[in-house]
C-alpha cells in the first residue's frame, strides 16, 4: 500500500501539470488576444470584411427641351484570373477575343500568368488582369454564354477517379470564374457628332481601384465637378463564398450621382445648322465652316457648330484638325462685319448721321503712305453712311474711323466685348486681348500702328473670335445692350429637380436704343438687291445683317486667294428672335469668295427652317399670302 | 404540528420547482427567440440584397431604355426614317400657319413662351 506521502506527491505533480497546462493555455490566450491582437484582428477582418466602392453615375447633358445629348449607360470591365485559366489561354483567347473586339494574340498575352513576389517574399501568380473596359452589357452576356459553353477536349478515360474529380473542378472554375466582369460606365452621345464641340468628350482615370470618367473638353470638362458626383463606399462582411452579408454592414455611404446639365442648345436647331453647314461644306470645300444661332434678347445660344467635327462616341475620330471649337478658340480678322461696330460708335457719338455723305475716293484712298481699296469692282464716289454699310465700302468705313479717332474707336471695340472673354461656360476660349488692346503712352492714350486707324475700321489688323463678333452684332439687335452668351439653362439632380437655374445676364449698354434702331434700319439695306447679301433675304421676314470678306494672312502677308467670309444677320429685324452668324474659312472660290454670296444662302437655309420650327410670327408676309390667310380665317 | 410541518415543506418544494421551470422556460424561450431573430435578420438581409440588386437592375434598364429613346428621337435618325419611308415631309410655309389670338389671362401670362420674348435687362454700368 502506497504511503500517504506518495499520494500527496502524485496529487501535487498532477496539480502542477494541470496548472502548467492552464498556464500554457493562459499564455497562448494572452499571446493571441493581447500581444498579437492587432495583427490577428486585421487578418480576421481581412477574411470576413470587404470594402466596396460605389461609383457615382455621371450626370446627363440635356438640350433645352430635355432631350438627351450625353448620357451614361451601364457597361462592364471584363477581367480574367490567369491562375484559374491554367494552360487554356489559347482556347479562352480564341473564344472571347472576337466578342471583345480585340486581337486574339493580345488577349492571349494578357491571359499569361505572371509571377511576382508579395510583401512577405512569397512567389505568387497574378490573379487579376483587365482585358477590356467599357464593354456593353449585351457583349458581356455573349462572353458569359461563350465561356459557359466552353468545351475542353481531354480524354477523361485514362484519368484516375481523383484526377477526374480534380479536372472537372478545374473546368467548372474555368467556365464560371476565370473570366468575370466588374461594373463600369459607358458615356454615350445618342446624336453622334451633333454639337460635338459644345459637348466635348470624356476620358477615363483610375481611382480607388475603379475606373472613373472625367471631362476632357467642352461642357463635359467645364462642368466636370458637377457632372461627376461623389463616389460612395460600403464596408461589410462577406461569407465564405464572398457573398455580402447585409446584417454585417458597417459603413455604408451611398454614391451621390452627378448633376445633369441642361443647355440652351436646341437639338432640332443644332441639326438644322449642321445639315446646312454640311451642304455648304460639300459645295464650297472650305478649310472650315462654322455657325452660331442665338437669341439676341437673352444671349441664349441655340446652336453652335463647326466643321470638320468629330464623333465623341469614337475618340479615334478626334484629330488636331477637328478637335477645337473654332467659334471660341480661333481668332480671325472679321473683315467688313467690323464696320457695324465702327459706324455704331460714330452714330452713338453723333460724329456722323446715316444721311451724311462720305467721299469714297473712287476706290483708292491714299493714307499714311499706303493705298486702301474697296472691293475688286467697286469705285464708289459719294456714299451716305447708310450706303457705306449697304455696299460695304472699306474707304467709307476707314474715313468714319479716322473721324472718330483711335481712343473712341478703341472704347467702342472694348465696350462691344472685343478683346475680353465673353464668359461662355466652355474651356479654351481666347479673348484676343493682345489684338484689340493697343499699347499705351505715358498719358494712357492708345498707340496704334501708323495705318491702324485706317485699317481697323474695315476689319483688318484686328482679331476676334466668331462668338465675340456675333455677340457684338447681337447687342445692336438687342437695342444696344450687350448680353453674356448663355449656354447653360439649369443644373438638375437625378430626379429632375432644378438645383441651380441660370438667367440671362446683361453685360452693359453699349449704344443708345435710338442708335441701335438706326443701325438696324441701315443693316436692313444690306440684304436688298443693292446690298452685298441679297441671297440672305427671307420671303416672310425682314432681315438685317452684315457681310464680311477678309483676306487671310499667309506667311505674314495678306493672301489674294484665301479669304474668310462671313454673314451675320438677325430677323425679324425690328423684333429679333434669332441671330445667325455663318463664317466660312478659305472656300475653294478663293479670290472670288464673298460673304454675301457664300454665307448668305447658308444663313437663308438655316433661318427659313428655324423660323418654321420655332413658329416665329412672320413680319413681312407677301400681300397674296396675307390675303389667303385672311380668307382662311373667314 | 407534524402535519403542518409536512404540508409546509411540500408547498415550499413545489414553489421553487415552478419558479425554476419558469426561469428555464424564459431562458429557453429567449434562446429560441434569439436564434429565430438571428435567422430572420439573415433572411431579411438576403431579401434586402435581392431587392437592392433588382433595383440596380431596374435602374440600369431604365438608363438603357432612356438611351434607346434618345436614339429614336435623334433628329438624324428621324430624318433618315422620313427619307426611308418617303413621307415627303416638309416644313409648313408661314402662310400655311394660322395663328389664333390667345386670350390674355393671368394663367396665360405665367406660361413659358415658345419663342424668346424676355424683356431687355440693363445693367447699372
Amino acid at each position: 500500500m502506497k504511503s500517504r506521502a506518495q499520494l500527496v506527491y502524485r496529487a501535487l505533480v498532477l496539480l502542477a501539470l494541470v496548472l502548467l497546462a492552464f498556464a500554457g493555455l493562459g499564455f497562448r490566450l494572452v499571446d493571441l488576444q493581447v500581444w498579437r491582437h492587432d495583427e490577428l484582428s486585421a487578418r480576421a477582418e481581412a477574411n470576413t470584411q470587404r470594402r466596396f466602392w460605389q461609383t457615382a453615375r455621371r450626370g446627363d447633358i440635356l438640350d433645352a427641351n430635355g432631350n438627351l445629348l450625353a448620357t451614361s449607360v451601364p457597361a462592364e470591365t471584363v477581367c480574367a484570373d490567369p491562375f484559374l485559366i491554367n494552360g487554356q489561354q489559347s482556347l479562352v483567347a480564341r473564344t472571347i477575343a472576337p466578342l471583345l473586339q480585340m486581337d486574339e494574340n493580345e488577349v492571349f498575352q494578357r491571359l499569361q500568368p505572371r509571377l511576382y513576389k508579395n510583401s512577405k517574399g512569397e512567389v505568387c501568380t497574378n490573379r487579376y488582369v483587365v482585358l477590356q473596359r467599357k464593354v456593353p452589357e449585351d457583349a458581356w452576356l455573349k462572353i458569359r454564354a461563350a465561356m459557359t459553353n466552353l468545351s475542353v477536349a481531354v480524354d477523361e478515360s485514362r484519368m484516375t477517379k481523383a484526377e477526374r474529380k480534380e479536372f472537372r473542378n478545374f473546368v467548372f472554375c474555368l467556365k464560371q470564374y476565370s473570366v468575370f466582369a466588374e461594373p463600369d460606365e459607358l458615356r454615350v452621345y445618342p446624336n453622334g457628332a451633333l454639337a460635338a464641340h459644345v459637348l466635348g468628350f470624356v476620358g477615363t482615370r483610375q481611382t480607388n481601384n475603379t475606373s472613373e470618367l472625367f471631362g476632357y473638353d467642352g461642357i463635359e470638362r467645364f462642368f466636370d465637378s458637377k457632372l461627376s458626383g461623389a463616389s460612395g463606399w460600403r464596408v461589410t462582411g462577406v461569407d465564405s463564398h464572398k457573398h455580402e452579408l447585409v446584417q454585417l454592414r458597417d459603413q455604408d455611404v451611398g454614391a451621390r450621382d452627378g448633376l445633369s446639365v441642361q443647355l440652351t442648345i436646341d437639338i432640332a436647331i443644332q441639326h438644322i445648322v449642321e445639315e446646312a453647314l454640311a451642304n455648304a461644306y460639300r459645295e464650297h470645300s472650305p478649310q472650315g465652316i462654322s455657325a452660331i444661332v442665338l437669341r439676341p434678347k437673352t444671349g441664349e445660344i441655340l446652336a453652335m457648330s463647326s466643321l470638320p467635327n468629330f464623333d465623341p462616341n469614337n475618340l479615334q475620330t478626334i484629330t488636331t484638325n477637328n478637335e477645337a471649337n473654332v467659334c471660341i478658340s480661333r481668332l480671325y480678322e472679321p473683315g467688313s462685319t467690323f464696320k457695324t461696330i465702327v459706324i455704331s460708335g460714330a452714330l452713338n457719338e453723333h460724329i456722323v448721321s446715316l444721311n451724311d455723305t462720305v467721299f469714297c475716293e473712287n476706290g483708292a484712298f491714299h493714307y499714311g503712305g499706303i493705298v486702301l481699296h474697296d472691293a475688286e469692282h467697286d469705285h464708289f464716289g459719294n456714299l451716305t453712311v447708310q450706303q457705306v454699310l449697304q455696299k460695304s465700302s472699306n474707304i467709307g468705313a476707314s474715313k468714319i474711323g479716322i473721324k472718330m479717332g483711335p481712343e473712341k474707336l478703341y472704347d467702342y471695340m472694348t465696350d462691344f466685348g472685343l478683346g475680353e472673354f465673353t464668359g461662355i461656360p466652355l474651356p479654351g476660349e481666347v479673348s484676343a486681348h493682345q489684338f484689340v488692346r493697343p499699347p499705351r503712352d505715358a498719358n494712357g492714350k492708345p498707340i496704334w500702328g501708323k495705318y491702324s486707324i485706317a485699317q481697323i475700321p474695315m476689319g483688318q489688323g484686328v482679331a476676334v473670335t466668331r462668338l465675340q463678333i456675333a455677340m457684338a452684332v447681337a447687342a445692336i439687335a438687342n437695342g444696344g445692350v450687350l448680353m453674356r452668351p448663355m449656354l447653360v439653362k439649369s443644373l438638375r439632380d437625378s430626379d429632375g429637380n432644378v438645383v441651380e437655374k441660370y438667367e440671362p445676364q446683361a453685360v452693359r449698354r453699349v449704344i443708345t436704343p435710338e442708335t441701335a434702331h438706326e443701325m438696324v434700319e441701315a443693316l436692313k439695306t444690306v440684304v436688298t438687291p443693292d446690298g452685298t447679301a441679297p441671297k440672305a433675304a427671307l420671303t416672310n421676314y425682314t432681315v438685317a445683317g452684315k457681310t464680311g470678306t477678309a483676306q487671310k494672312v499667309v506667311n505674314g502677308t495678306y493672301a489674294n486667294d484665301k479669304f474668310v467670309v462671313t454673314f451675320i444677320g438677325f430677323f425679324p429685324a425690328d423684333n429679333p428672335e434669332l441671330l445667325i452668324a455663318v463664317v466660312m474659312d478659305a472656300p475653294k472660290e478663293g479670290g472670288h469668295a464673298f460673304g454675301g454670296a457664300l454665307c448668305g444662302p447658308v444663313f437663308h437655309e438655316i433661318a427659313e427652317r428655324c423660323a418654321s420650327y420655332l413658329n416665329i410670327p412672320p413680319d413681312n408676309l407677301p400681300k397674296q399670302e396675307t390675303m389667303q390667310v385672311a380668307g382662311n380665317a373667314q | 404540528m407534524a402535519k403542518n410541518k409536512k404540508s409546509q415543506a411540500a408547498s415550499i418544494r413545489f414553489g421553487p420547482a415552478l419558479a425554476a421551470s419558469f426561469v428555464c422556460l424564459v431562458i429557453a424561450g429567449a434562446a429560441v427567440g434569439y436564434v429565430w431573430q438571428k435567422g430572420q435578420v439573415i433572411q431579411l438581409g438576403k431579401q434586402y440584397r435581392i431587392a437592392e440588386s433588382k433595383l440596380a437592375q431596374l435602374r440600369d434598364d431604365n438608363e438603357s431604355m432612356a438611351k434607346t429613346l434618345a436614339d429614336m428621337k435623334s433628329p438624324l435618325r428621324l430624318d433618315q426614317r422620313v427619307q426611308e419611308l418617303r413621307l415627303g415631309l416638309i416644313p409648313a410655309r408661314p402662310s400655311q400657319v394660322f395663328r389664333m389670338p390667345e386670350p390674355m389671362t393671368q394663367e396665360n401670362n405665367n406660361l413659358p413662351r415658345q419663342f424668346a420674348a424676355r424683356p431687355n435687362q440693363e445693367t447699372t454700368q
